[in-house]
């Protein structure tokens, strides 16, 4: 509740700037893509509307691998329905960027923000920092702290992860981990060993753990903290080597038919309210100044596991297709 | 899955003598015409198209993507798993339903049209419900199970998710199908036939085993192959089910290839849609030539019902009866409502924790469940109307006008509905993808790729009763007509349609109650904006809101129950009989 009174309180302060004259009044139809959870999408768009009652959004929501196979389809038809990508990760967005598909949108006011997160070129923007951590059921007796606790052979048929062929954070999580030194591909050749299944996304791993299925789950941050606070069975630990962590950056893409609407709604997710009801949604906003929801520790405690993000874009192709392989999908 | 009413087709064939043109036939012939554009379009060319592109993506002979998923471990792999799959879940259904139709259309069970109606409800649930409702059911996180205290401890495996999950889902799912078959052959034998064997000695068992059984063999066998047909074509399930299961059958494979690489594996997928639909086309041929082989004919035989008396047994034949219905109908449907209640994963259901928010949040916080409701009504109900509407000249040419041309027409038409909705659906992307000639406009995207798979889907069954229709006509009226001078639209409009358009209409019901809750096609052709509610309840499962899915799953459920209940009531009121269960409970109860 907290940060909902938060967000209303930076709405009522951001009231001043609209009257200003800086967001001229928008229309329109205007169509978003994203893998954001439904409920979120939801209240996203919704705050959205609130702020800009003439624009009718429609959205749909898949994984980030599934949400881009139906856009690229739709290109190769010559008519992509989507106007604004709101998906996992950058490496995504860097790809379209390359071939020319996004738009550039030069008055976005990113000041507040470390510019080292955001496209140089302003065709995407990070919106938030989202980590993939362990997550456990509480009917565990010792809780994981390493990522290779997981390779205890005590734990086989009892973790779950999503699948790379489904969710951006979790290919970019693989991405991550095969890199690492300490890690590279015999950690997930002994995550197979014992009998884990990637599968879906991590919505269904996360229920899968709570539910007791699973005990153990590879899994973004803020679904085991949001769904904890609410009475899940569940806790979610940052391993001690660090985690791997998307941005869900927000793109127009350059075939908009509405690039005012498209404009309106980058800024509203760049802007203080938009990022506190990130918060608010139990995320780790990008705004410097929004503080982290309850259940997580500050930004400075967070290690990140290093990431090339060039090497990342150049290997997505090989690394989905030696996942697969390895994991017999 | 869908009812198949197949029972009028033997009636029509195209050998019946060609009648005297009292008119000239230039109406006929712009009908005709008309009808070969209309169902070739529709049923035959998405289907050249991909064969084309498996063989010959770049327009020239190429064979090397045939190789390529040939060559694949997976593609075998996952096409013996569905032969082994829909061969064993087939036995499942064989079982099921040839025991309820014994027990309803042979013996004197009470409560048979109760008994009929809840058995049938499994074919009229969608099977991603019935998997939803399952996956709810079993295993250490089932709602019920916990807020009884029964549930295994946690870590421990669904048991669901295995093969064995998926033959015994599947069987259950497709059973109504062998029931619907083989209460029909029950339904035409007589007493007589057990005269011989009681006068002999033989016992009630012995009765069903050496007179009843064998002349079963035929309904067995196309109830069988029904059954197969689809359960390899099932896609709710094998989904539902096989992905936690890493059991991948070929729909299920064809739609992860297609939803993670996108249009660039469409020839790859061309090709493994080409293997499920020749599976699917392997079993219908099987069942013909068993069938050629074993026909037993038994109309005319009269006399008294087939009504074995169970005696003292009848109590527990139907204390079977209903226990099997409760563990295949009310306990997963329990389950669905548990978790649309349950307030986060993992909470015990009680009094106190029990919510409504999840319905709260699909009904009136989601824009997409409104929207879903929305699309899936709209575009069953234009499917069905469409095609009542195509039905009745379809069936006047087919019927009133055969010809070598018609036979292939009739075939052509039946055709989309043999083959497994994902093949279909395939092949739709593949023929409207590109932008459409002339217009420049694809239609990928748009709610016509999904209303022209309907139509292409579901034409034969809105044209089998309109035919069925046609057969107690004499033709003729229609001549009668035609010597007044009457052309060709005008003895559509005021003799057939009054005369078949409740039969066309019966089977616009059909299309609805099909399509309305249909996954299959639509889970690969939907986008933003065109969703069906079939799609909703897969995608809210697949993203991890089992409880949001399990509410959606509840509220089709109980709109699936109003939908059978009003179409049994006219069904009745009009004495159609055109319900795939009518009749069937109709005798000595």
């Amino acid at each position: 509740m907290r940060w909902q009174t938060l967000a209303l309180a930076l709405a009522a302060g951001a009231l001043p700037l609209l009257a200003s004259g800086e967001v001229h009044a928008v229309s329109g139809e205007l169509t978003l893509y994203t893998s954001q959870p439904n409920e979120d999408a939801q209240a996203t768009v919704d705050a959205f509307k609130a702020l800009h009652p003439d624009v009718e959004v429609s959205w749909i929501r898949d994984g980030t691998v599934n949400i881009m196979a139906k856009l690229r389809a739709e290109i190769a038809a010559g008519a992509p329905q989507a106007d604004v990508l709101l998906i996992a990760d950058t490496v995504t967005m860097e790809s379209l960027k390359g071939e020319g598909l996004l738009l550039a949108h030069e008055e976005a006011d990113i000041s507040a923000y470390d510019a080292a997160i955001h496209d140089a070129d302003k065709t995407y923007f990070s919106t938030k920092l989202i980590t993939t951590g362990i997550v456990y059921n509480n009917a565990v007796e010792t809780p994981p702290g390493s990522w290779k606790d997981l390779e205890d052979e005590d734990l086989a048929g009892l973790i779950a992860m999503p699948s790379p062929l489904t969710s951006g954070a979790a290919l970019i999580h693989v991405a991550a981990m095969v890199e690492h030194p300490d890690f590279g591909w015999a950690h997930f050749e002994a995550l197979e060993k014992n009998g884990v299944q990637p599968q879906g996304g991590n919505g269904a791993v996360f229920q899968a753990v709570a539910g007791g299925e699973k005990l153990y789950g590879i899994v973004i941050d803020y679904l085991p903290i949001r769904e904890a606070a609410k009475g899940s069975p569940v806790s979610f630990v940052f391993p001690e080597e660090g985690v791997s962590a998307v941005t869900e950056p927000v793109a127009i893409l350059s075939t908009t038919q509405n690039p005012d609407a498209a404009k309106a709604f980058v800024d509203f997710l760049l802007s203080a309210e938009g990022q506190a009801l990130a918060a608010s949604q139990g995320y780790l906003a990008a705004h410097p100044e929004i503080a982290p929801p309850d259940g997580f520790p500050p930004l400075s405690d967070i290690t990140l596991l290093p990431f090339d993000a060039g090497k990342a874009l150049a290997d997505d192709t090989a690394n989905k297709e030696r996942f697969s392989e390895l994991f017999g999908g | 899955m869908i009812p198949r009413t197949r029972n009028a087709s033997a009636s029509f064939s195209a050998a019946e003598p060609q009648r005297w043109h009292l008119q000239k036939p230039g109406g006929d012939s712009i009908a005709l015409g008309l009808a070969v554009l209309v169902v070739g379009s529709l049923c035959l060319l998405p289907l050249v198209r991909l064969i084309v592109e498996a063989v010959a993506p770049g327009g020239t002979l190429d064979l090397a993507t045939v190789e390529r998923v040939l060559a694949r471990t997976s593609t075998w792999r996952a096409t013996w798993r569905t032969l082994e799959v829909g061969l064993l879940s087939m036995l499942v259904s064989l079982a099921l339903g040839l025991l309820m139709a014994l027990l309803v259309s042979a013996s004197d069970v009470r409560g048979k049209a109760a008994i009929v109606f809840a058995f049938m409800l499994p074919l009229m649930i969608p099977p991603q419900i019935t998997a939803l409702a399952w996956m709810q059911l079993t295993g250490a996180s089932s709602p019920l199970l916990r807020s009884l205290g029964i549930a295994p401890p946690p870590g421990t495996p669904n048991p669901l998710y295995s093969r064995e999950g998926l033959i015994l889902l599947l069987g259950i799912q497709h059973a109504p199908l062998v029931f619907i078959t083989v209460a029909a052959s029950l339904r035409r034998m007589s007493m007589e036939l057990l005269d011989a064997a009681f006068l002999a000695g033989a016992s009630r068992l012995q009765a069903i085993r050496y007179v009843i059984l064998p002349l079963l063999a035929p309904a067995l066998i196309a109830g069988g192959a029904l059954a197969f047909v689809s359960a390899i074509g099932n896609f709710g399930i094998a989904a539902m089910i096989g992905i936690p299961a890493r059991y991948t059958l070929l729909p299920v494979l064809i739609y992860e290839r297609l939803a993670s690489f996108g249009p660039t594996v469409l020839a790859e997928v061309a090709v493994l849609a080409i293997i499920v639909g020749g599976l699917a086309l392997l079993g219908v041929l099987l069942q013909r030539w068993l069938r050629a082989r074993r026909d037993v004919t038994l109309d005319g035989i009269g006399g008294r019902p087939l009504v074995l008396p169970l005696g003292p047994w009848r109590p527990w034949a139907e204390a079977v009866a209903w226990l099997l219905l409760i563990v295949v109908l009310v306990l997963p449907l329990l389950a669905l409502v548990a978790a649309a209640l349950t307030p986060a994963a993992g909470v015990r259901l009680t009094p106190e924790t029990l919510t409504f928010a999840n319905f709260h949040q699909v009904l009136f916080v989601q824009d997409v469940t409104r929207r879903a409701f929305a699309n899936s009504t709209t575009l069953a109900g234009a499917a069905a109307l469409v095609l009542a509407l195509i039905a009745v000249p379809l069936a006047y040419l087919i019927a009133w006008r055969p010809s070598r041309l018609t036979a292939a027409l009739d075939t052509a038409a039946e055709l989309p509905y043999a083959l497994p909705g994902v093949v279909l659906a395939v092949a739709f992307i593949m023929l409207f993808l590109q932008p459409l000639p002339l217009l420049g406009v694809s239609l990928y995207g748009t709610h016509a790729i999904i209303l022209l798979a309907y139509l292409a889907a579901f034409l034969t069954l809105a044209l089998r009763p309109t035919l069925a229709g046609m057969a107690q006509l004499a033709p003729s009226i229609d001549e009668a007509a035609q010597l007044d001078g009457a052309g060709l639209a005008q003895r559509l409009r005021h003799i057939l349609l009054p005369l078949v358009g409740p039969m066309a209409a019966a089977g616009g019901i059909l299309v609805f109650m099909t399509a309305v809750n249909e996954l299959t096609v639509s889970a690969l052709l939907w986008t933003s904006g065109t969703e069906t509610l079939g799609v909703v309840v897969f995608n809210l499962n697949d993203s991890g809101y089992t409880a949001l899915a399990a509410s959606v799953a509840c509220l089709a459920v109980v709109a699936i129950l109003a939908l059978m209940t009003l179409a049994q009531w006219v069904d009745q009121r009009s004495g159609l009989g055109i319900l795939p269960w009518s009749g069937t409970a109709d005798r000595g109860d």
